[in-house]
């Protein structure tokens, strides 16, 4: 079976390894537009912010032998009634499928001056590849004031990294609140604070309608509600358009991205099949890789003749749909239903618990027992519980109250103290020695750690319990101690 | 079964003789003092002995371990089953007699393979090469394997291909009071091996400790007031937890970059398959916060000696290793080990924490379905050409290769299946995988030939059992986790009729008129497996009982030196110089995460894992005929967490009904906060209805034959109620 692979990202290039390695007679080609071996575009924020060298977010390539990588070279036409694309070096693939992983683009806002004749003015960028990001990082040494435009993830992960890296940052914001599409405005509001202490000019409901430019670079900009920023750098993060012409053009339905069905087939063309950013499957697209990867994974298992898993339970819930910002000092994680969602026709159980003066809000939302959405704002630690429990599916307790309280950290003692034990309890783990015992046997004349551990044991093990075993004789002796003391005073 | 009595042939010791030996139990082989009490109610008394692994420490089970010399069933007279089911006594020319009469006939009617062999990790390293020999050699059989295929196979395969050799601890286990880091990944040996906590000491003082396990066990609770970092991972997520470290590592540029340059090949590989492990991903796989992770990277790489430290250790235990992709986990510890700089340095390293008394040396002589003596490939012609010198016999007499335990286990008494089988040191009824289909499988043979001390549930289902001595009742040698060659050294003569497996093996090898070499004598068959294991990679050959009798601490490789050298002194931390890899570098191996082969789902929503209790080794055989042990450790149970508990209506002493795809098993419920809220935890000692094993997945790793202990997907609910385990999740909305 010849596969023709459209795309070499993230999901191009995860799915043609796969199929190669697992989809009997597959041979896989695979054309992709950048020169260079796929890598982890969603790091690339994590590159502008320094916590990730360049070099080291290159993803496997798949092996020579088992696929046909034609790297730099794009895919021009595709000609469905004979079953060809025709790549841009003007080699012609034939195909049995065809498999688009095109991505999306970066949306460029219409700004007034953003571009001249060469491109994009200096110091305004996306920041969609290995290009982009290497050129805010040229561009950072002498840049002291950055606006960052739109608050989704990824703007809001460039905003940190910069002032992060010390510079001035403005984050400009369409919407009335962050990331609107996952955050309703109680979550919004903390999360706000959250930049607010990382040094961070908020501007929300404004957008930048102009570009100034001066000696050739990005001076200032001007927004929509009348002011001027100065700045050196403007990092455009206004969304994702999926990468959809090459399809339109021939012919295959096309909305917001490829139109395809829970089979990741196109509805017009059994033989074409669309994955990733560019596809728009019925549950809609979410622009994460996590939704590209199942995508891939779910295909060449159809293809490979395994058992499909389950890609959604009962509630409809798609469990890849976890939204992590990657940021320091800014913790915001949201799942399924979140912000303002449509209760519809089901019994949605929603419990929150919103704290803003410390920076805190969770929200979970239970569907028959089972976690179908949260927001959780400035809460590592039942971030991660709840994205365990989520992505898995797992029933949840009872009252989901459980889920947003966390029980006190340390509920057993932080550090035993053999007074507060009962003499039942165990002191000696290793050799199940009880405090009664060792107390017995103090009073039988036990008069060191070796003199007890002869006659219990105790303390012959790991040897941790030589502590209690001491606390234990000294108290022993100053108790014996104080009966003679009160004897002299009466003398 | 007869009482127990002194055998009148030995003559007993005298009152206040001491042997010094070594505990009966796990690998860290505790050192001993047995000293001889006649007239006693036990033979011998136990205290510990000044020693560099356990350094005079004992847990319960090694101060109680003379119990089970005097346990009140103990086999002291062969027996044979009878007609009606039961056992009658018989003397050892009927019950070999009998043994070798069925062998012979069953291997006339359907060949040399229709005898089996199952060995065991405990048994010493003369009796585990001299099994391997007699199955080749006097029943000519290839289907040999044993139960170290359920403990340290994974470990042996990914250190292998990655190291070119598999010596356990590649370093003496005191070297680890001076790291700054230790890594412990799925192992709890504050509660298997409590004396090892000792050497921890250092780096908790420094705040290094960090234990990656779904429980906060007494190993886990050790980081705590400062002492380091537990991370809760989600069961069968490890993998993630490791591929994530050597992202960050790597991402922040931490790595030993002049070690790797020098040392490893297979970077370039391994970064890209990290590449796609970042933090916050492997947070929701994980269960661990991403800062959490890094905190981590960067604390091992900050104890790395090229960052300064004063060096980290990585180290792997069945909680990471039983998995369907276990080997891959190891060579994912081993990257991470790599990355950093630590193998093959002083000071630093990765190891797998070996589990039972010989399971380094036991997997070693030839017990392995794939291996001769001396850790030497059985497909090997050289090895072949070697080992059958030694053996006195043509190579091509030496069968080839057999199959790996679960597979061996699961063709028992099928159509082209072996019809007999001789068990030496095993429970596999209690500890095999999918318990109940093996005993299924032991039904169906036509001979069923068990070695024990008691009547195991083995035992039990046998034709023929064959009493044997035990630990303080013989001489030999054991290899330690640290690959230290140590002695056990016979304190008391053994009850009844019980006689050591060396005399059982060489007794059947002759009446199947097998004319090789066996031994009853253990220094005998120790010099031969000594020669045998000359020039393999686990060379023992300049190993003598008089140089271990004067007490020189001898670690493997210990090569006989050439005529004219001084003695070999062996090889405490091998790696130092070179890998022996053919580029004399190791190998970094990219892996991924696959995760466990039966994960959670509606209907079977909670993860189980297995583990141990202190108080007990293994199948409990031994230690739960250990009145103080049992007392302190009854039953079976099930450890959960209130949250889960309340959700299935489930209280504390309540019992819970568990189910798997496999099989259905009972437990009191244990509550506990120190547990993930979506895991229960069963340790595997007992049989019968509380047997974990009933539940646990026979599914094996690919390379290694493991098969997944520690994690399987179970139903839960509170035992009254009886409904069908599919309506379970409903049951519990």
């Amino acid at each position: 079976m010849r596969i023709v692979v459209i795309g070499h990202g993230m999901v191009g290039s995860r799915f043609a390894q796969d199929a190669a390695a697992r989809v009997p007679g597959a041979h896989v080609t695979v054309l992709g537009r950048e020169d260079t071996a796929p890598y982890n575009r969603v790091l690339l924020s994590s590159v502008v912010a320094g916590k990730a060298d360049a070099d080291a977010i290159a993803l496997v390539s798949p092996d020579a032998d088992a696929v046909d990588v034609r790297q730099g070279v794009s895919a021009v036409e595709i000609d469905r009634a004979r079953r060809l694309v025709t790549a841009s070096d003007g080699s012609v693939h034939r195909y049995d499928r065809l498999v688009l992983a095109t991505g999306s683009a970066a949306r460029v806002p219409q700004i007034q001056h953003v571009a001249n004749p060469d491109g994009l003015v200096p110091g305004v960028s996306v920041l969609k590849d290995l290009a982009d990001a290497q050129g805010i990082l040229a561009a950072l040494p002498k840049a002291r004031r950055a606006v960052v435009l739109g608050a989704g993830v990824l703007g809001l992960e460039v905003a940190t990294g910069l002032a992060a890296r010390g510079l001035a940052v403005t984050l400009v914001h369409h919407a009335d609140r962050l990331m609107e599409r996952q955050l309703g405005s109680s979550a919004s509001q903390v999360a706000e604070g959250s930049l607010g202490r990382l040094g961070m000019t908020v501007v929300t409901q404004a957008s930048v309608t102009r570009v100034v430019e001066r000696r050739g670079r990005i001076s200032a900009v001007e927004l929509s509600n009348g002011a001027e920023i100065l700045t050196d750098l403007l990092v455009m993060c206004a969304g994702t358009i999926p990468e959809t012409a090459l399809a339109r053009r021939a012919g295959l339905p096309c909305e917001r991205g490829v139109v395809v069905g829970t089979d990741l087939a196109s509805p017009a063309d059994p033989h074409v099949f669309a994955i990733g950013d560019c596809a728009q499957p019925p549950e809609g697209g979410t622009g994460l890789v996590a939704q590209g990867w199942d995508q891939a994974q779910r295909l060449v298992d159809a293809w490979a003749g395994a058992p499909i898993a389950p890609r959604d339970d009962a509630a409809g819930t798609d469990r890849t749909n976890v939204v992590r910002v990657k940021a320091s000092g800014l913790e915001v994680v949201t799942m399924g239903l979140s912000g303002k969602f449509e209760h519809g026709d089901r019994l949605l159980r929603a419990v929150r618990i919103s704290d803003p003066a410390v920076g805190r809000f969770v929200e979970v939302v239970i569907h028959e027992g089972r976690l179908v959405g949260a927001t959780v704002v400035g809460d590592k630690a039942t971030a991660t519980d709840l994205q365990a429990l989520y992505t898995r599916g797992l029933p949840v307790p009872s009252d989901p109250a459980h889920l947003i309280v966390r029980p006190i950290p340390g509920a057993a003692p932080a550090s035993r103290n053999a007074a507060d034990m009962a003499d039942a309890d165990t002191v000696c783990q290793c050799n199940t020695v009880s405090k009664g015992r060792i107390t017995d046997a103090i009073a039988d004349g036990c008069e060191s750690v070796e003199d007890v551990s002869r006659a219990t044991r105790a303390c012959t093990g790991c040897g941790d319990c030589k502590s209690l075993v001491k606390e234990m004789l000294v108290t022993a002796a100053s108790d014996r101690k104080v009966p003679a003391m009160a004897g002299t005073g009466e003398a | 079964m007869t009482t127990p009595q002194q055998d009148a042939v030995a003559p007993g010791p005298l009152p206040g003789a001491t042997a010094a030996t070594h505990c009966p139990y796990c690998a860290l082989q505790c050192a001993q003092t047995l000293t001889a009490t006649p007239g006693e109610r036990l033979p011998v008394a136990v205290t510990g002995r000044e020693f560099p692994t356990n350094r005079g420490g004992l847990c319960q089970k090694g101060w109680t371990s003379a119990e089970v010399l005097r346990a009140s069933d103990r086999i002291t007279t062969p027996l044979i089953r009878t007609a009606d089911g039961g056992f009658r006594e018989a003397g050892w020319d009927e019950a070999l007699d009998l043994v070798a009469g069925r062998v012979r006939e069953l291997q006339a009617e359907s060949g040399n393979d229709a005898v089996a062999v199952f060995g065991g990790g405990g048994l010493t390293n003369e009796k585990a090469y001299a099994l391997g020999k007699f199955a080749r050699l006097a029943l000519g059989t290839r289907l040999i394997d044993y139960n170290g295929r359920f403990c340290m196979s994974s470990a042996a395969a990914a250190s292998n291909r990655a190291l070119g050799m598999d010596r356990g601890l590649a370093f003496p286990l005191a070297d680890l009071g001076g790291a700054d880091a230790v890594l412990v990944l799925g192992s709890n040996m504050g509660v298997t091996m409590p004396p090892f906590v000792q050497h921890l000491a250092g780096v908790r003082e420094r705040g290094g400790l960090v234990v990656v396990d779904p429980r906060e066990t007494v190993t886990a609770k050790l980081t705590r007031d400062g002492a380091g970092v537990h991370l809760a991972a989600v069961p069968g997520s490890d993998m993630v937890v490791l591929l994530a470290l050597l992202h960050i590592v790597l991402a922040e540029g931490l790595q030993d970059d002049a070690y790797l340059a020098d040392r490893v090949e297979g970077l370039d590989d391994v970064r890209r398959s990290v590449a796609q492990w970042w933090p916050e991903r492997a947070e929701a796989a994980t269960g661990v916060p991403a800062d959490t992770l890094r905190e981590v990277a960067r604390l091992l790489a900050a104890a790395s000696p090229s960052r300064g430290g004063r060096g980290a250790y990585i180290l792997t235990g069945r909680g990471v290793e039983q998995m369907a992709q276990g080997t891959d986990c190891v060579n994912a510890a081993i990257n991470l080990a790599l990355a950093l700089g630590l193998i093959g340095r002083e000071g630093s390293g990765y190891g797998p924490v070996t589990g039972q008394g010989n399971g380094q040396g036991g997997r070693e002589h030839g017990q392995k379905s794939d291996q001769l003596p001396g850790y030497r490939m059985i497909t090997d012609p050289a090895a072949r050409a070697h080992v059958a010198s030694v053996w006195g016999v043509d190579p091509e007499v030496i069968p080839g290769p057999g199959v790996p335990a679960v597979q061996l286990l699961s063709s028992l008494g099928t159509a082209d299946g072996p019809r007999a089988l001789l068990v030496h040191g095993s429970n596999v009824v209690v500890s095999a995988p999918n318990a109940t289909a093996v005993e299924e499988r032991l039904r169906a043979l036509d001979l069923l030939v068990v070695c024990d001390l008691v009547p195991s549930e083995t035992a039990l289902l046998a034709d023929v059992v064959l009493p044997v001595t035990q630990w303080a009742e013989e001489d030999g040698t054991m290899t330690n986790l640290e690959g230290r060659i140590i002695r056990r050294r016979a304190a008391v003569a053994a009850p009844g009729e019980a006689r050591s497996e060396l005399w059982i093996l060489r007794e059947l090898a002759r009446r199947l008129g097998c004319d090789a070499t066996f031994s009853e004598d253990a220094e005998t068959m120790f010099d031969e497996m000594a020669r045998a294991s000359a020039g393999g990679k686990a060379d023992y050959s300049g190993v003598t009982y008089a140089r271990l009798d004067a007490g020189e601490e001898l670690f493997w490789p210990c090569p006989a030196p050439a005529p004219g050298e001084s003695a070999h002194l062996g090889t405490p931390r091998p790696f130092l110089e070179s890998f022996p890899t053919p580029s004399g570098r190791a190998r970094m191996i990219a892996v991924a995460h696959r995760g466990p082969a039966d994960d959670v789902r509606p209907g079977m929503a909670t993860y189980l894992v297995t583990g141990r209790v202190l108080q007990h080794y293994q199948s409990g055989a031994q230690t739960r005929r250990v009145k103080e042990l049992a007392q302190a450790q009854p039953e079976a149970f099930v450890e959960m967490h209130p949250l889960l508990a309340e959700r299935y209506g489930l209280t504390e002493g309540a019992v819970a009904f568990l189910a798997t795809a496999r099989g259905e098993a009972m437990a009191r419920v244990r509550l506990t906060t120190d547990i993930r809220t979506d895991t229960v935890f069963m340790p595997f000692h007992w049989a019968g209805a509380g047997s974990a094993n009933r539940l646990t997945n026979d599914v094996t790793d690919p390379t290694s034959s493991m098969p997944e202990f520690k994690v399987t997907a179970v139903a839960i609910r509170a035992a009254h109620q009886l409904r069908p385990a599919s309506e379970l999740e409903g049951a519990a909305r």
